[in-house]
This record gives structure tokens, sequence and C-alpha cells, in this order.
């Protein structure tokens, strides 16, 4: 009898094992690809630049790189005594501050109306929002001035026709960043709004059919059904949200140059610079501040909207 | 498939009227540039600018499709993109799967990697990346276009296939490994069929990255007979002191169709797709 | 007799040293430099030009070419957007051609970092003028050569002019009486336009700071943007927008060109490319109302020149037939031909001898202004440097900082960037 039961068992516990390794050798072999593209133009790269933020590299130093000299944390510490560094991050802040919740929530709102409100039409709606991502940022760029020019432009007419004498937009260091929030949150939006629709439709039938039972308004329903349900897209939105409006750079450049008075300089826009300029070693030392920003962000969102 | 509340009719009119009024808004900057591409130069430069063409002129198109290399550079944007696009698919489909549901040694330092990188500003591997290029010998080859934008797009599929694929019921996957299936099988058989929307998703979002990539290309490309369509279209109408914003808006136009294209035929799956994602 | 000529000799050295004052008078066949193989050049070379000039080579390599059978002139036309980060990334990775038009303000930094070869003393750079041979000489040394210039006069609308009763300025005073005058009295909005900041706002400034007699380094190669000289020049610029005569706000594209066209500016700084944009943008109705006239004096005329130069590389395949093509390029009859084929103004001073070029009056005012024209320094840092300039240029038009404070700004921020060289 034991010597029945033994044989029978080691093979079936060899055969588990095996598939184990067999499984994991497989999933390594799945992750071949990436992790060799990763290997080969990712992994060097990275420390390569992560090295270069503590050496004074510069564009002079081109043709011998192993020859500068190592300063330490010599960069980062200037990063933060540079008063146009500086400004530049407080920029980025108040951007994303601003800019993540308006192209998040205007998103839901575009999404939610074209998944609920409307029947017809849906594609013709749905690639006229997308329409901004894939337009031209010179064509985006020559719209928005012509609408917000001061004296002839339609958003100021609009505010005389009710009294308002509008500001100059672009010119005013105080409204050149909302300025750009808002023409940056709708460029964005397209991209989020399909990532709500898709969303949106995950969320089956049966649960708000039970809310409407139990005599949930719409408010309510939109509320204790559909927020919460979305809570893992909402996820995905805005850490990608987050991770690139960090980064923002196209709309400031070509709208104001950063300006008036470095008020719009975005921290890219400072690194790209920086770059042009040839100090590698300080505008990597910048990027990886900018590193660093982003991963606190998308630590807190995964905190917040951390799936229940 | 799923239905939610309707609003009554006289609301869903006015919900209409609010959306049309706002997509003049959305839409107008591409309108205003599918226009601009038929004005000559100097209505261009008016200010403040014009919307309907007072003259219209064929010019910009006829300089894109015939004064320069318009077939070269077509082609060439089509291999790169193409290749990026299906070669993502494969490998962020394959890594997504095993990160979602295969058990591994790693699973989880790998899945760091992966968002890892997707955080870091990309301007700061820029040079470094094209030493390393250069020192393969992949400079000016299609390879060298390739597989950098590759390296690129890569995290954010693999992130998307994952959150994707973690949705995917369990037991489908379970009892065909009791069956004895191999995971390359269950993989093709199974997982692919049923993540059609994410990869239609990341179909598109991958080839409008690849597809309007300009430094690399720049970079990578030593002679013409390499270049892709928007490098071949900034050569054309960036001067030093001037632009010709004609043959840029023709330009941006004739660049944006094959993603406009691309995104009407796939978008149905499209929405389907990103559904899934960020389910945890 | 003898005495008289030895005169006349000294006083042209002296002129020639006066023109070349406060500069480095670097020479060709400096340090490093290696001289070029007689006779026909062969092989076959990599060339690398930006725009319309790099669609456009080809035309004159092909000459070469049928000039030098068995050689062989590939050409790369790359754009002008990126070029610096294409230059810079090829230079990284060792994947330079032999010849590359260059921007003058970059010319000092890929010096500097070795990629450039220093040019042979077979190419004299007496021929060129002075100001854009300048932009070659980095630490004494030159690489490479100008290969077309432009400089800066002032645009003006002759009619609104005769209108106000003003005369193209002789002099600073002059031009304030001008702008003014063209506003008050012709009808226009604006007198003159200046940038009011932003990128490149330093290339309007400059020629004001060099008139007043400052300058930004000196031969040391030290900072001197903190003298009486610049602070005079920033009161100056900036007495024209408290004066309200030019628009304190950044014009949009085609603003300009529609203003001056329409009669609402009556006069703008700009170069030579601004000849094609008012014909363009006036067509016939606007002929005969308008022309360029030259700077106005202080404690002289001086305006700015930039244009492109023309670079071989260190790490060039074939660097004979490299400095060949470049030296064929520099000939008078083929810069005449490139003019006619291209438009960019000739940097060899002997070209501008053609009726092409001198028997057109706009062009002879352009070909005047060169013999009196600055580039800014030869130094590695320039760009960031500049940055700085446009930045406290826009506050003190801004009226956020004054012009002595500005002036110390600049120079305490300039010191610390250094010369990188």
């Amino acid at each position: 009898m034991v010597a029945d039961a033994i044989p029978v068992r080691r093979p079936v516990a060899r055969r588990v094992l095996s598939l184990r390794a067999r499984r994991g050798l497989v999933a390594w072999g799945f992750a071949l690809p990436f992790v060799a593209l990763f290997a080969a133009f990712m992994a060097g790269p990275v420390v390569a630049s992560l090295a270069m933020s503590f050496t004074d590299l510069r564009g002079t130093d081109l043709r011998n790189p192993l020859g500068v000299n190592f300063v330490g944390l010599d960069n980062y510490v200037r990063l933060f005594g540079d008063e146009v560094f500086v400004q530049s991050l407080m920029n980025t802040a108040v951007f994303v501050l601003g800019s993540v919740p308006l192209t998040i929530v205007s998103a839901l709102a575009v999404a939610l109306a074209l998944n609920r409100g409307i029947t017809r039409l849906r594609t013709f709606f749905r690639v006229g929002y997308y329409l901004p991502v894939v337009t031209s940022i010179v064509a985006v760029a020559v719209v928005w001035r012509f609408l917000l020019q001061p004296d002839t432009g339609v958003v100021n007419s609009l505010l005389r026709t009710v009294g308002i004498a509008g500001p100059h937009w672009l010119d005013d260091p105080l409204f050149a960043m909302p300025s750009i929030i808002i023409m940056t949150a709708w460029r964005g939006m397209g991209f989020m709004m399909v990532v709500f629709l898709a969303g949106l439709q995950a969320i089956p039938r049966d649960v708000y059919e039970a809310a409407e039972i139990d005599g949930a308004s719409r408010w309510a329903q939109f509320r204790f059904v559909t927020l919460p349900m979305l809570r893992p897209t909402m996820l995905f939105a805005v850490v990608i949200t987050s991770i690139g409006q960090l980064q923002f750079i196209e709309e400031p450049f070509v709208m104001t140059r950063g300006g008036p008075l470095n008020k719009t300089l975005s921290v890219s826009m400072d690194v790209y610079s920086q770059f042009g300029f040839g100090n590698y070693g300080y505008a990597s030392a910048m990027s990886y501040v900018l590193f660093v920003v982003i991963v606190a962000l998308t630590v807190v969102w995964f905190r917040l909207l951390r799936p229940r | 498939m799923t239905v939610t509340p309707r609003p009554a009719p006289t609301a869903r009119g006015l919900l209409y009227v609010v959306l049309s009024i706002g997509l003049v808004g959305f839409a107008g900057p591409f309108v205003w540039m599918v226009l601009s591409a038929f004005k000559p130069e100097g209505e261009l430069r008016r200010v403040p600018t014009t919307w309907l063409p007072e003259n219209v002129t064929l010019d910009n198109f006829r300089t894109i499709f015939t004064g320069l290399d318009f077939p070269t550079y077509f082609t060439n944007s089509v291999i790169v993109a193409a290749a990026v696009t299906l070669g993502n698919l494969a490998l962020c489909s394959m890594l997504g799967y095993a990160l979602a549901k295969i058990e591994f040694p790693g699973r989880r330092v790998l899945f760091l990697l992966v968002i890892g990188t997707l955080m870091i500003p990309s301007m700061v591997t820029f040079v470094p990346q094209f030493v390393l290029v250069a020192q393969f010998g992949l400079v000016n080859t299609y390879p060298g276009l390739v597989l950098p934008i590759l390296a690129l797009a890569g995290p954010l599929g693999v992130f998307l296939m994952r959150q994707y694929i973690s949705e995917l019921p369990d037991e489908l996957i379970d009892s065909a490994r009791i069956d004895g299936a191999g995971e390359l099988q269950i993989f093709l058989r199974i997982i692919v069929p049923l993540a059609k929307p994410a990869l239609a998703t990341l179909t598109i979002v991958t080839f409008l990255g690849a597809w309007n990539n300009f430094l690399i290309p720049l970079v990578m490309a030593q002679t013409e007979d390499k270049y892709t369509l928007p490098v071949a279209l900034a050569l054309y109408s960036v001067g030093q002191n001037s632009t010709k914003f004609g043959l840029l808006m023709a330009g941006a136009v004739v660049v944006v169709l094959p993603v406009l294209l691309i995104f009407v035929v796939l978008q149905r799956y499209f929405v389907q797709g990103i559904a899934m994602t960020g389910f945890k | 007799m003898v005495s008289g000529r030895w005169r006349a000799v000294v006083g042209a050295l002296t002129i020639f040293a006066a023109v070349g004052c406060g500069r480095d008078a670097g020479t060709s066949g400096g340090e490093g430099a290696k001289p070029v193989g007689e006779g026909a050049a062969t092989g076959e070379i990599t060339v690398w030009a930006m725009g319309t000039e790099g669609e456009k080579l080809g035309g004159l390599a092909q000459d070469f070419e049928a000039a030098n059978p068995g050689a062989k002139v590939n050409i790369t036309a790359i754009p002008w957007d990126a070029a610096h980060d294409k230059i810079s990334t090829a230079i990284a990775g060792r994947q330079t051609p032999d010849v590359s038009l260059v921007g003058t303000t970059y010319m000092a930094e890929f010096a500097k970092s070795g990629a450039l070869d220093p040019t042979p003393s077979v190419i004299d750079g007496k021929q060129f003028y002075t100001g854009a041979w300048d932009t070659t000489v980095v630490n004494g040394t030159s690489y490479g050569v100008p290969w077309y210039v432009e400089t800066r006069l002032l645009y003006y609308r002759t009619d609104l002019a005769d209108k106000a009763g003003v005369q193209p300025p002789g002099n600073w005073a002059d031009l304030t009486d001008f702008a003014k005058g063209m506003k008050d009295k012709s009808g226009a909005k604006w007198g003159l336009n200046l940038q009011a900041g932003g990128k490149g706002t330093w290339q309007t400034f400059m020629p004001f700071a060099w008139q007043a007699g400052a300058s930004i380094t000196d031969d040391a190669k030290k900072f001197t943007l903190d003298s009486p000289e610049m602070v005079k020049a920033l009161q100056y610029y900036k007495s024209f927008f408290d004066a309200q005569v030019t628009p304190s706000s950044l014009l949009r594209p085609g603003e300009l060109e529609q203003g001056f066209v329409d009669g609402s500016f009556g006069a703008f700084f700009s170069g030579p490319w601004h000849i094609g944009l008012i014909k363009e943008q006036g067509g016939a109705a606007l002929d005969g109302k308008w022309s360029v006239a030259r700077m106005p004096k202080e404690a002289n005329r001086t305006s700015f020149v930039g244009g492109g130069d023309l670079a071989v590389f260190k790490d060039a395949k074939n660097r004979d037939t490299a400095w060949k093509f470049v030296q064929y390029l520099s000939k008078p009859e083929v810069q005449v031909k490139w003019y006619g084929m291209v438009g960019d103004l000739p940097s060899v001073k002997n070209a501008w001898q053609d009726t092409k070029l001198s028997g057109d009056p706009l062009l002879k005012t352009f070909g005047e202004q060169l013999d009196d024209a600055k580039s800014p320094p030869a130094i590695a840092t320039w760009e960031q440097v500049a940055t700085v300039i446009d930045t406290h240029l826009e506050q003190v038009v801004k009226g956020v900082a004054t012009p002595a404070d500005a002036a110390k700004a600049m120079q305490s921020e300039a010191t610390s960037i250094g010369t990188g060289l």
C-alpha cells in the first residue's frame, strides 16, 4: 500500500513543480522582448543620464564625455537656487493643479453626454471632440490666439457685451497661465473622453436598474453607481494625464514662449532650453527632479484611488 | 449591452444643442487647419486670420505630392509606424498577459520597471540613446528608426494590456491549464481573441505616436532617403527666418489623414477596449 | 614720396586694426590647422545644409564635380527645426559629415568640443566681411568660413516719411524724431517697431549697444555688460517704449508685414529676407513707397551681422576635398551665382562688385552696412548669455527694472555662466 502510494504522489508532485517552473520560464519568455528592448535601448541611457546629472557635462564635452568632472549633488543644489527653475516648478505645480482636474472633469462630462445622453451621431461627435488631439499645434495656436486677441478676439467681444473689459489674455502675467490651462485641458480632453466612454460602457445595467427601483435620482445614481464603478478607469486616466501634463511643453512654447516674464515657463521648457544651451549635466539633474515629482504624484493617485 | 437611464426627450434635445455648440469650439482649429491648406502664403500671414480661403490654391498640396519625394517619405513613415505598431502589439500583449495572469518570480519588480520607465521624461535619455544606437551601427537603418520608438512606446502599452487582461476571468485560463494547455497556447487561443478591444486601442495610440514622431527619425536618419514625413515636411516648410505656413498646414492635413482613418475604423473596439483598463 | 607711401601703409594697417578693434583678429592656419593638398579634388564627401540651402546646393555641387572629375558631393538637406540638436547628437555619436552649414552662434560650442577642423592657411580670412569672419574665430583660431551673411537695416515707408516731413535718421536723435514724427504726423499707428522681449530681442538691441560703444566681452573674453555705454543704450531702447512709438507687446506672426503694408507701422529693423516678404505682401501697389536705410550713428553706425558658416569636421573622411569644396563655395563668382539661386547675400567682399548686387539700390545699402557690422562673441555659452540679455531687456522695456540695474544683473549672470572656452 505504502509502496503503491508513494510512486503515485511523487510523479504528481514533480509534475506540479516543473509545471510551475515551466510556467515561470514561459512567463519570462513572454517578457523577453520587452526586457531585451529595455536592456538594449533604455537601461544604458537611463543609467548614463542619471550619471550625467552628477557631472558638469556640457556641449563642449560631447566628444570626450568620460573626461568630465564628477560634481556630486552640485547640480541638484544649484537647481533649487536657480530662480528660473524654481519659477518653472511653481508654474508647473499651478498648471497641473488646474489642468488635470479640468481635463478629467470635462472628459467625464462629455463622455457621459455621449454615452447616456444621445443616441444618434455618436461617431460624429466622438471624432469631433477627439480632433484637438490630432490637430497641428500651429493651427491650434493660430485659432486660440485669434480667440484671445484683446481687441478683436471672440472671448473679449463676448465679455464686452456683458460689460466686462477682458484682459490681454496672453500678455498679462496673471491671465497667461489660466489661458494655457484651459487650452491644454481642451487639447487633452479627447483622449480621456474615449477612456471614460469605455469605462462607462463597462458598468452593467442591472446596477442602475436596482438603484432606480430604490428611487435614486439621476444625480444619486451618478454619485453612488457611476463614480465608484468608474474608479479603476479614473485611476488610469488621472495617472496618465498627470504624467503627461507634468511634462507639458508644447502649449506654452507655442503660445507664449514661457512668458510673460517666465510666468508660463514649464519645467520641461527649462529642461529643453538647458539641453539647447548644452548644459547636459544640469538639464539631466532637472529632468530627474521632475521624475521625482512625477513619481510622487503617481503614488498619491494610487493611494487615493486604490480599488476597494 | 449596457444601457444607462436616458434623460427625457427635451433634455436630450438640449443636450444635442449644447454638444453641437461645444463641437464648434473643439473642431474649429481642425477646420481652420484644413481650410488653410488651400490658402496662398500671403493670405495666411494676414492678421486677424481668415477662415474661408479668399483665393483657393492647390499649390501647397502640389508641392507636397510632386515638389518633394513624397513616395519615399510616405513609405518610410508607413514602414516605421507599422513596424512599431505591430511590434508593440506583440510585445505588450505578451508581457501584459504574463504580468496579469501568470505567477512567476520577479513579476512585481518587472511591473515596477514598466511603470518606472513610463515616468522618465523622454528628453533626458535622448542623446545617450543616440550614442548607443550609433555604437550598435544602426544609424540610418530601419531598425535604428524603429527600435528606439518601440522602446518608448512599450511601457504605456504594457500597462494598458496588463490592466485589461487582468479583468478577464481566471476560470477560463485555469481550466485551460488543467486541461494541459501551455501558456503560449492559452495566450494565442484565449487571450488574444478576448483582448481584441484593447489591442485596437493599443493600435491607435501606438500608431499615432510612431507616425507623428519627429525627433527620433530626424536624428537617426543621415540621408534623405530615410526621412519620414514629419521630418521632410519640417525641412520644406521651416526656414531660417520665415516659415511657409501653407505648406505646413497642407502637410499637417496629409499627416493626419491616416491617423483619423484608423481611429474611425477601430473606434468601435476602442471604446470597449479601454473599458477594462485600470481595473485591478 | 617714400615717407608718404609708408604713411599710407601705416594708415591702412591702422584702419584695418581699427575695424578689427576689440575683436579677435584670428587667423586661418591657426593652431592645429593642417594644409590642404594641391590639385583637383577626388573622392566622396558628405555635406549637410539646412532648409532651402540644402535643397538647392546640389546645383553648385554639380558644377564642382564637373570641375573636379573624380569628386562626388553627397548633400543631405536637414530641417532648420532642431538643426542644433541634430548636429550635437551627431558629434556625440561620432556620426558627423565632412562639411556642414552651421549657424554662426553655434560655431564656438562645436569648435570648443573639438569637433571642427581649423581653417587651413590657404584660405584667407581677409576676403570675408570682418564681422562674419569673427564668427568662425574661437580662441584665436578660425574654424570654418562664413558662407552667406545677413545684416540689419531700417526698413521704412518713404511716403509716410514724406508726409511726416522726416528724413531717414542720421544719428540717434534723428531716429527718435523720425519715429515720433512717423507716429504723430503720418497717420501710422506705430512709428517704429522694436522687439519688446522674448527670444532674439538682443538682435534688435545689440546694434544700439555697439553704436554707443558698448561691447559684450573685451579682448580678454571677460564680460563687459555693465558699462555706462550699455546703460546708455538700454535707456535709449527703453525711450521708444516710454514714448509709445513702438508696441510694448509681442506681435503675432504676419502682423508686422501686414502693418507695414497697410501703413500702421512706419518702420522696423530687419534683415534682407524682409525684402521678399514685403514684396509678396504689398505687391506692386507698394513699389516705390518703401526703402531701407543704414543704422543711425552714435559713436558709430554698427549693425548686427549673422548668416551661416561652413565648417569641416575633425572626423571628416575626406578632409582634403571637403576644404576644396569650401574654397569653391567662397569664390566670388560662385557666391554671386548662389545669390541668384537662393537669395543669400555673399560673405565674400569681392562678390559685391557684381552688378546683381551693387546695381540693386536696396542691396547696395546692405552691402554698405556690412562694412560696419558686428557679431556676438564666439563663446561656447552664447545661447545662454543671449537668453540672459533677452530676459533683462524685457524687464527694462516693461519698466520692471532700471537700465542700470539690468546692466548689473546681466553682467553678474553672464559672468557666472562663463564663456565655456
